[in-house]
Order: structure tokens, then sequence, then C-alpha cells
């Protein structure tokens, strides 16, 4: 029993498929048609696909009538375009006809029909790729371009119109991922440029007819670029190198000429001068250097200040130098020399080497006392015009008007030596005791006065005005020392009050000691002796001045009140006593002493009075 | 274009009284009658799109277009065969056959009851500006190449209206285009092959 059952089993088991193959034959299942296409508008060739096939072996037909009959043909090549295909040659094509096709599947069981189509040759048109793509690499005056070249289909009859075809390429770096297309029209060759030098370069080409489906692209086409260097790159290489060579030239062009180009671009801006008188330059006070005013104050009282310079010269007005620089500096209007024409009455500088009368301006303090260049002439320094001249004024102690002031003093002022001789220094009236008449006897108390230090002007030699060059002394110690000399003088003499122009009191010319500060000494308290011995040895014989020629001449004038007569033509002798008396002072004499002295010993001798007093007294008329 | 073709008739008469210089007049006219020609099956093409495809039941065959009665090539051989004056008027008669029912379709496309009848129409109207345009090129074209070039076959147009009832109006109205549509082709076929005939110092170009 299990046998049998296990038997019937296997054998059903065996039976079974086999009937139910059998069972599961049926009809084919329904073909479709794929596609038709026509590759030339003469041929065309349908494809479609199958069905179940049903189990058993199925046979496809195609069949198809036109749309003008009813006849159904059936499909004639079967074979060429391979399965499930049906070719219509050009026989049995015709162009604008529908064509209904059908394809009908067959088994053993029944067939199968699938949907007709209808189908037009002129709108199924695909050609094939074109043929023969030919890509060159060819030279150009701006770069290598690729040439590409190809031929239509072989089977498409584009010679005869019947096709037209129109065509299109890709191309792109093999390494490239992103095509670009380029349309060519109906023209069979194109070219492309601005390629990467060194590149490979990828090419394909498709075609469609004017009406109709694009082809497959043809088979790419491989071409290397060969390197060379871009025309404009290579351009803008040269037109930036020679930018920098032109830049780098006009750089150093223009840093060589840095200045004239500052000169240029930037004008300087002239400013403004001033002619004339500068009054701020004077409020300052502060010498510059040719106009440095070198003066030697002497105090009458010790509390008496010095003067500004500046004040002085302004109340005075009267100066006389020389401008060393140029005529717009700016400088006191009192250094020029119209101002000094003006001022000071016509007083010149060209009066150089004469002893003008020195103007005497009354100032607030005192009369003044002009000094005038009389020496650089004389001296024969070299440099006259450097040497600044200046008239100081000169303020006068009260000596002069009888009054004690507290400004009284008497400056002596004397220019700064640049070069080396001019010295001019007016004495100051109360070095020697004057008279209030001063101003009129100033004469011959001056020519005295000159007389006496003529000697040291008329030395003066570089060496000399060294000696005798004061120089401005603005702290108070050096006026001091004069102070106390003027002082002691004073009161020795007059006492305290009184004008010691009354006294016969005489100062002489110690020394000049190394702060060139002249160092004078009253006669009378020191070495008054020696001078006194010599004044009293001599007698006393006096000789008015009458003036001074041009040639610094003392012109005496003789005098019939002489006290001592008979004596006239000692005065020789007298001189040159005179001349003894500051032997230390005498240095360097000039020849101006002889002419001196032989001029007062002829006046002398020919007159029957005069005199020459030594010390610059004032007369009493 | 009248003006511009009997100025350049005459021009051309003047030219080419000894030298037979059809050709190159006729060439570059040629170019742009089949530039215009190629025109017309390219707007037929998107007319017809937006026409869903129909049943082959509802739609009448193409055999009843009303051009079908002109004898025209089917394939290739034939074309080739045909005379370049046979061709000329093959094209200007089918050319002609149409300016009636454009005028229907262009009337009617308003109305049709389809979403997209707004650009139906403006598509009938570009049918019509280049088929009128490409007809007075042919004219200027058939002067030039003789007298026994001018024959035109006349074929009526019949169609009264396109039916009563939507379905039908939509049915015939894509019936008519899809004619229009064929035929443009063979007037752009028979005039590239005309060209490509007539230019005989160019065959590089067909």
């Amino acid at each position: 029993m299990m046998w049998r059952d296990v038997g019937v089993t296997l054998i059903l088991s065996l039976i079974l498929p086999v009937v139910a193959q059998g069972a599961r034959h049926t009809p084919p299942g329904k073909p479709k048609l794929t596609s038709c296409r026509s590759p030339d508008k003469e041929t065309f060739t349908c494809w479609w696909e199958a069905g179940s096939d049903g189990g058993r072996p199925t046979t496809y037909s195609l069949f198809y009538h036109k749309e003008n009959s009813e006849t159904v043909y059936e499909c004639p090549d079967y074979h060429t375009a391979g399965a499930n295909s049906c070719f219509f040659n050009k026989n049995e094509t015709s162009i604008w006809v529908n064509y209904n096709i059908t394809v009908v599947a067959t088994n053993a069981l029944g067939n199968n029909f699938s949907d007709p189509v209808d189908v037009d040759v002129v709108y199924i048109v695909q050609p094939h790729t074109p043929e023969n793509v030919t890509v060159g690499v060819l030279e150009d005056e701006d770069g290598p371009f690729l040439r590409v070249s190809w031929e239509p289909p072989r089977k498409a009859d584009t010679r005869s119109g019947w096709i037209t075809l129109i065509y299109e390429l890709r191309v792109k770096l093999e390494e490239a991922e992103e095509w670009e297309e380029h349309r060519a029209g109906q023209q069979k060759m194109f070219n492309i440029f601005s390629l990467h030098s060194g590149g490979v370069y990828m090419v394909q080409v498709r075609c469609k007819p004017d009406h109709g489906f694009w082809s497959e692209w043809s088979t790419a086409s491989y071409v290397k670029v060969p390197d060379y260097i871009p025309r404009e790159r290579s351009m803008w290489i040269l037109i930036a190198v020679f930018s920098a060579f032109i830049f780098l030239i006009l750089t150093w062009i223009i840093t060589l000429n840095r200045s004239s180009v500052k000169h240029c671009l930037l004008p300087p801006v002239p400013g403004p001068k001033i002619k004339g008188f500068d009054q701020q330059l004077l409020k300052k006070g502060k010498p510059e250097e040719d106009l440095l005013v070198e003066y030697l104050e002497v105090y009458v009282n010790e509390k008496q200040e010095l003067m500004p310079e500046g004040k002085d010269l302004r109340d005075v007005g009267c100066l006389k130098s020389k401008s060393q620089s140029d005529n717009d500096s700016g400088r006191g209007s009192c250094d020029s020399h119209t101002l000094l024409m003006e001022k000071c009455g016509g007083v010149e500088s060209k009066d150089e080497s004469s002893y003008e009368e020195p103007e005497l301006l009354q100032g607030q303090a005192g009369s003044w006392e002009r000094l005038e260049r009389g020496d650089s002439q004389v001296v024969d320094t070299p440099d006259s015009s450097d040497a600044r001249v200046k008239t100081w004024p000169l303020v006068f102690s009260p000596s002069i008007h009888g009054s004690s002031d507290n400004h009284h003093y008497g400056t002596l002022e004397m220019p700064k030596q640049h070069s080396t001789s001019e010295i001019t220094y007016s004495v100051p009236d109360h070095l020697f005791p004057t008279s209030t008449s001063f101003p009129h006897h100033h004469h011959p108390e001056y020519r005295d006065s000159l007389g006496e230090y003529s000697e040291y002007r008329h030395s003066r030699s570089p060496s000399t005005g060294v000696l005798y060059h004061w120089e401005a002394q603005h702290h108070p110690q050096a006026h001091s020392n004069f102070n106390i000399r003027n002082l002691e003088r004073q009161k020795e003499a007059t006492g305290l009050g009184l004008p010691p122009s009354r006294s016969m009191e005489y100062v002489e010319v110690q020394k000049v000691n190394q702060e060139n500060q002249l160092v004078l000494k009253p006669l009378s308290s020191h070495g008054r002796g020696p001078s006194q011995v010599q004044f009293g040895r001599a007698v006393v014989d006096y000789s008015k001045v009458n003036g001074v020629n041009n040639d610094n001449v003392l012109l005496l004038q003789r005098q019939r009140e002489m006290a001592e007569a008979g004596q006239y033509c000692d005065y020789r002798e007298k001189e040159g006593a005179e001349a003894e008396r500051y032997p230390t002072q005498q240095q360097g004499k000039t020849t101006k002493d002889g002419p001196v002295a032989t001029q007062l010993q002829e006046s002398t001798c020919l007159t029957t009075s005069g005199y020459v007093d030594t010390v610059p007294t004032m007369p009493t008329f | 274009m009248a003006r511009r073709s009997q100025g350049t008739k005459l021009h051309l008469a003047v030219l080419c009284l000894v030298v037979s210089c059809h050709a190159i007049g006729l060439s570059d006219l040629m170019e742009r009658a089949s530039q215009r020609s190629d025109q017309l099956p390219h707007s037929l093409v998107h007319a017809d799109s937006h026409f869903p495809p129909m049943g082959r039941v509802m739609m009448p065959r193409p055999s009843m277009c009303h051009t079908s009665s002109l004898q025209t090539p089917k394939d290739k051989e034939q074309a080739l065969r045909v005379s370049e004056n046979e061709l000329i008027s093959l094209a200007r008669s089918l050319l002609l056959a149409w300016n009636d029912p454009l005028l229907l379709l262009s009337s009617e496309a308003p109305t049709l009851p389809h979403p997209s009848n707004g650009d139906i129409s403006s598509k009938i109207r570009e049918l019509q500006d280049y088929s009128k345009s490409l007809g007075d090129g042919l004219d200027i074209l058939v002067n030039k190449m003789g007298p026994s070039s001018q024959y035109i076959s006349s074929i009526p147009f019949k169609g009264g209206d396109l039916g009563n009832d939507k379905t039908s109006r939509l049915i015939n109205f894509h019936f008519l285009m899809s004619c229009f549509r064929r035929d443009s082709h063979k007037i752009d076929s028979f005039l590239k092959v005309l060209r490509c005939r007539a230019t005989k110092m160019r065959p590089e170009t067909c």
C-alpha cells in the first residue's frame, strides 16, 4: 500500500508537469511594434517586441497595407534587420504614404495581433552617423586650431537633395566632463579655436535630416594639441614687461630729478618780505650779528640800568651804520642809509674818513654824542665795508644837565668788530669833566678827547683794535667796573650831585683788561702822579683846538692868553711829553702823531698864543 | 514682394540675355524658398502635437485629403525623374490648394474645443504667413524659369465646415492639420530637389 501510494505520487509528480505544460500553451501574447526607422527616406525598418510566446514556438509576421488600398502585404524581409524586425526595401517603400502596419504572433494555439501603427516614412527618417570623421591640428597666426571634417552617411543621398542633412559636433578635453556642442549646419567641416596647449581632445559628430531624428554620435576621435604659448597671453606678458620697464625708468628719472620735479610741481611760495623797518626785530633787542653793537656802558649811578639798545636807538634815531646784508633784510630802518640820512641830518656814511661833526641830539636823558666812523680809512683796515659802525647815543650823566636822574648814564658803544678794525667810540662826556656847554664846545673837547684817544685810534691795528675793542657789556659787572670808577672819580672830583663837569678830572685809560674792558682810572686818584708830574712839570700851556682838518689833523688855535709866554715853541716838547705820558697806551703809533705834533709845532710857533688842552675840558667861556 | 519681383525680373532679364544665369538668381531664390518651406512642417508638427493621437477608427484616412487627387511622386526615383517645371508646378499647386483650408482653420481655431486653442490659433496664423511668403517667392521663381513652369493645378477645397459637434470638429480640424503637414513636407522636398538640381555650379552644397 505504502509503496503504491508512493509510486502513484511519483508518477503523478512526473506526469503532472508535462500535462501542466501542455495545459499552459496559449496563443501568443500580443506583440508590439516598437519603432520604425528609415535611414535614407528610401527604405525603412520596423522592430517589434514579442509578447509571451504562450509556451509554444511562436512566429511573428508583419502585415501592412497602404492607405489607399486594402491590399495587405506581408513584410518582405524579416532577416536583414535582425530578429523581430521587418525591412522594407526601396521597391516597397513609398513616401508620403501612410503604412498601416500590424504584427501578428502566431503559435500552435493561436495568434495575436498587435496594435496597428500608421507610419509615414517621411516622418521617421533617422540617418546613420556621419562617416569618415577626421580631426587635424592646423596652425594659424593666433595659434593652433582643430579642423574637424566628415562625410554624410553613405546611405543618405544628399547629392540629389533628396535628403538635406544638418550636422552637429561636440568636443571636449579628454579629462573634462562637459561636452561643448556646436551646430555646423549643412557644412561638412568645422574649426575649433582657443585650445589648451598640450591637451587631448575628443570630437564627435552627428547629423539630422531637416525633418527627422538625430543620428547617433560618431565614434570619438582623439587629437592632441601641441604645446604652444597662447599668443594673447604672450602679448600680455610682453606688454606687462614693457610697462614695468618704462615705469622703472620713469621712477629712476624722477628720483634723480627729485628736487626739480618738486620745484615744478610744488613751486615754492614766496614768503612775504617786508622792506624797511622791522619793528619786531628792534623790539626784540637781540643783536644780530652785524647789528651787534658793542658798547660799554658807563654808569654814573649804580641804580641805573642799562637802557635797551633798541630804545636808545629809537630815541636817537640817529644811527649810522653800514648794512651788511641785502636791502630787504628787515632790519631796522635805522640801519639803512636813507634813514640815516634823514635822521642824522645828512650825515652820511661817505664821511668816513673825516671826523665829522658829531651831531648831538638831545635825547631824553641827555645829549648824545655821535660817533662817526672815522677810523676805517685811517687805519686802513681792509674791510671797511663790513665793519659796522654805528653811532650810539650817549646818554650823559647828570653832569651835563646838572640834575640827578636815575637814568643818567653814559654809554659807550662800540661796534662789534667783525672784521678787523672798526672801532669808533665816543668818549663819554663824563669821563672828562665837561661843562654844560658841551655842545658848543664839543668840538674842541671832542677834539681834545679825540686827541687823547686819537692815538689809540690811529694806532689801531687789528691787534690794537682788539685792545680797544670793547665788547658789548650787558651784564652789570662790566658796567659796575666802570661805574665804580666813575663813581670814584665823581666822588673824588665833585661828590655826588655836583656836576663832574666842574671838576677837572681826568681819567686815564690804564689798560684794557682781558674782558676787553677799558679800565679807566681817574688821573687824580692813581696814575695821576706821573701825569701830574708830567703835567706839572710842564708848564701848562694850552692850545685851543680849532678844528680838525680832513687829515685828522688837529688845528690848534693860538691864544693870546697864554699864561706862559714864550713857550709856544715848547709845545712840541709838551706834545712830546704828552705823548710820553701815556706810553703804555701808545702802541703802534701811527703817523698821525707826527703830523699832529708838527702841526702843532707849526701853529705854536707861528702864533703867539694857543694851547692844546690835553684834557678835554670844557672851556668856560 | 511684388515690387521686388518686378524689379528683379527686369534686372535679371537685362543681365541674362545671353547667358543662362538662371542658376545665379535661382539658387538664391531656391534657397530662400526651401528655407521658407522648411518652416511649414515644423509649425505643423507643433500644432499637431496638441492633439492627442486619435484612434484610427475615428480618424479619416489621409487619402481623404482634398489634395490627394494631385499626382505627386511617391518615392525618390520618381521624384528625381520629375522635371523642374513639374516640380515647381506641383509645389505651387499644393501651396495654392491650402490657402482656403488655412482660412477655414484660422476661423475655426479660436472656437475649437481644445484647451490650447490659443496656441493653435497662433500657429495657424503663422502658417498662413509662411505660406504667403513662400507663394510669393515661388511666383518670382517661375518668372525666371520660363512660361512652361507656370502651370498650376487647381485643387478645389470643398470642406465647408468642420462639423457640428465638438468631437467631429476636433477630428476634422486635426485631420486637416495632418493633411497640411504632409503637403508641406512635399513642397519642401520638391523645392530642395529643385534647388540641388538648379545649382549646377555648387554641387557640393547639396
